[in-house]
């Protein structure tokens, strides 16, 4: 069938609770009980995923853990393994990968699927959508949303919002109707601030936004404003990507306790910024600009951001940033609790020509580190700062099993 | 991946988890090129696995490590690993209630 004759239909896929699901599913004692994924009750932290059972105790993502509890005592804490959630968000990715070629993985458990051309083969996209999720229920315990519509856009408003285990399809004829009476906060890219300038002005609906002239959205709003306007009326030629370059990637963690001790705290720094080097590695891709985060035992925070020369991949290079930048934001004489790195302007690595042979060697230490690595665990070779977290964390060959374990990958 | 249904939840207090990581003995049925931990022993005291909720395998390097979701017959769920590297088995997690 020629690619611009064929009907485009997207579902989107959206694990509900996807941590605690996976706790609920591979333990049966924790159905039908309120189960917050973050750290243990007493711990300093905040719930990372909430059970539906929690949130019906008033639980949020990113709620502190003490006031969790005070909410919820009845609440069973756990902290979390991010191995076991990556071996069941590629089990679900195995399942997906048997109704279609096409499919996008945005994260662990969340993907969209393009299935104009195979859903003749099931019937119906909502028989396709009970399949899957019976499938995933089966060999997981993780229950899933659906979304299915033209665009990715409908498709993922669509899996939102009838959770858990919804399937909302939107059919062509009816995606107009769908919009118009949805609330603007749905549409991607309207967060809190977006949606006071639009209540502003008295607009509460999708339909209401796709009303206004485009220029005026884009006077109110600035570039964001001429994406949002074509999405509220229904334009999105977004395909599905089989790979997709992550804008961003970051990996923080935060310290047992509060500390001033720069060879940790440099330490962790580097033992993240490894770890964020190995991903880039791992997909192909390299990072121009280096952010770091410290938050600090006052509560405060502090985060700067400074581009490379020259995108890279190289952990040292990298690592080379993130010290130049602690150097220039540790002025403040307090503890920290708080370190994250982060890398932006992400790109597909393409090897540059250089007149000297530095990044070329970087690349074949590089590359010969992520070999033994890949056989012997992330833990054979580490750079030595690295080594004071030995003191801090237990270890296993994946890495250090950090103060987050849920987050630590 | 295998996920058994059904069997509805009782009432636990204070649950909580806790880990362990030792070493173990099992008795480990090997089938099809499946292995299915039958009984263990830890603490002096040997354990009937009544119960298998799920299995998932995680990478290290080029080695596997098999862990396995299980319910012992005194109803404490409790996680197994099986470490191909040095062919152990380690008592990861369990799960503590009252």
């Amino acid at each position: 069938m020629a690619e611009n004759s064929r009907t485009r239909m997207i579902m989107h896929i959206d694990a509900d609770a996807f941590f605690a699901s996976v706790e609920q599913g591979f333990n049966r004692q924790l159905r039908g009980r309120p189960v917050i994924v973050g750290g243990e009750a007493g711990q300093r932290g905040v719930v990372h995923t909430a059970s539906y059972e929690a949130r019906a105790c008033g639980i949020r993502t990113g709620m502190p853990l003490i006031r969790a509890k005070k909410l919820c005592p009845r609440a069973v804490f756990i902290k979390g393994d991010f191995a076991h959630y990556r071996a069941v968000g590629e089990s679900l990715r195995e399942i997906y990968l048997r109704y279609t070629p096409r499919v996008e993985f945005t994260s662990l458990d969340d993907a969209y699927l393009d299935i104009g051309d195979s859903v003749h083969l099931f019937g119906s996209p909502v028989y396709m959508a009970r399949e899957i999720r019976r499938e995933a229920e089966e060999k997981t315990g993780v229950s899933l949303s659906f979304g299915i519509g033209g665009s990715k856009m409908i498709a993922r408003i669509a899996s939102g919002l009838d959770k858990p285990r919804g399937i909302n399809h939107i059919t062509p004829e009816h995606e107009k109707a769908f919009l118009r009476e949805l609330a603007v906060e749905h549409l991607p890219g309207v967060g809190r601030r977006v949606k006071e300038k639009l209540v502003d002005l008295h607009i509460f609906t999708v339909g209401q936004l796709a009303a206004l002239p485009r220029l005026a959205v884009e006077q109110m709003l600035g570039k964001n404003g001429r994406t949002l306007w074509k999405l509220a009326n229904g334009i999105d030629e977004r395909e599905v990507e089989r790979k997709v370059v992550p804008r961003q990637i970051s990996r923080e963690t935060s310290f047992p306790r509060d500390t001033g001790d720069e060879k940790a705290i440099l330490g962790g720094l580097q033992y993240l910024t490894e770890r964020i080097a190995r991903r880039l590695r791992e997909q192909s891709l390299s990072a121009r600009t280096v952010g770091l985060k410290l938050g600090y035992a006052d509560f405060s925070r502090a985060a700067r951001a400074k581009s490379l020369e020259r995108a890279s991949s190289d952990g040292a290079e990298i690592f080379g940033m993130v010290r130049y930048l602690y150097g220039q934001m540790r002025l403040k004489r307090v503890h920290i609790r708080h370190i994250g790195v982060s890398v932006t302007q992400v790109r597909d690595k393409s090897v540059q020509e250089t007149l000297f042979d530095g990044p070329r060697r970087a690349e074949a230490l590089n590359s010969a580190v992520d070999e033994l690595r890949e056989r012997f665990g992330f833990m054979a070779v580490m750079p030595a700062e690295t080594l004071q977290l030995k003191s801090r964390y237990r270890n296993d060959a994946h890495g250090y099993i950090l103060h987050n374990p849920a987050l630590t990958r | 991946m295998r996920y058994l249904i059904g069997v509805q939840t009782s009432t636990y207090i204070n649950m909580k988890f806790e880990d362990i990581y030792e070493p173990i003995e099992v008795i480990t049925h090997f089938q099809e090129g499946r292995l299915r931990p039958l009984r263990f022993k830890w603490n002096g005291r040997v354990y009937k696995i009544r119960q298998w909720n799920g299995f998932w395998i995680n990478r290290q390097g080029s080695n596997r490590q098999y862990h396995f979701s299980v319910q012992a017959d005194n109803s404490d769920f409790v996680e197994l690993m099986f470490d191909d590297a040095d062919l152990q088995w380690q008592i990861a997690r369990v799960c503590l209630d009252g």
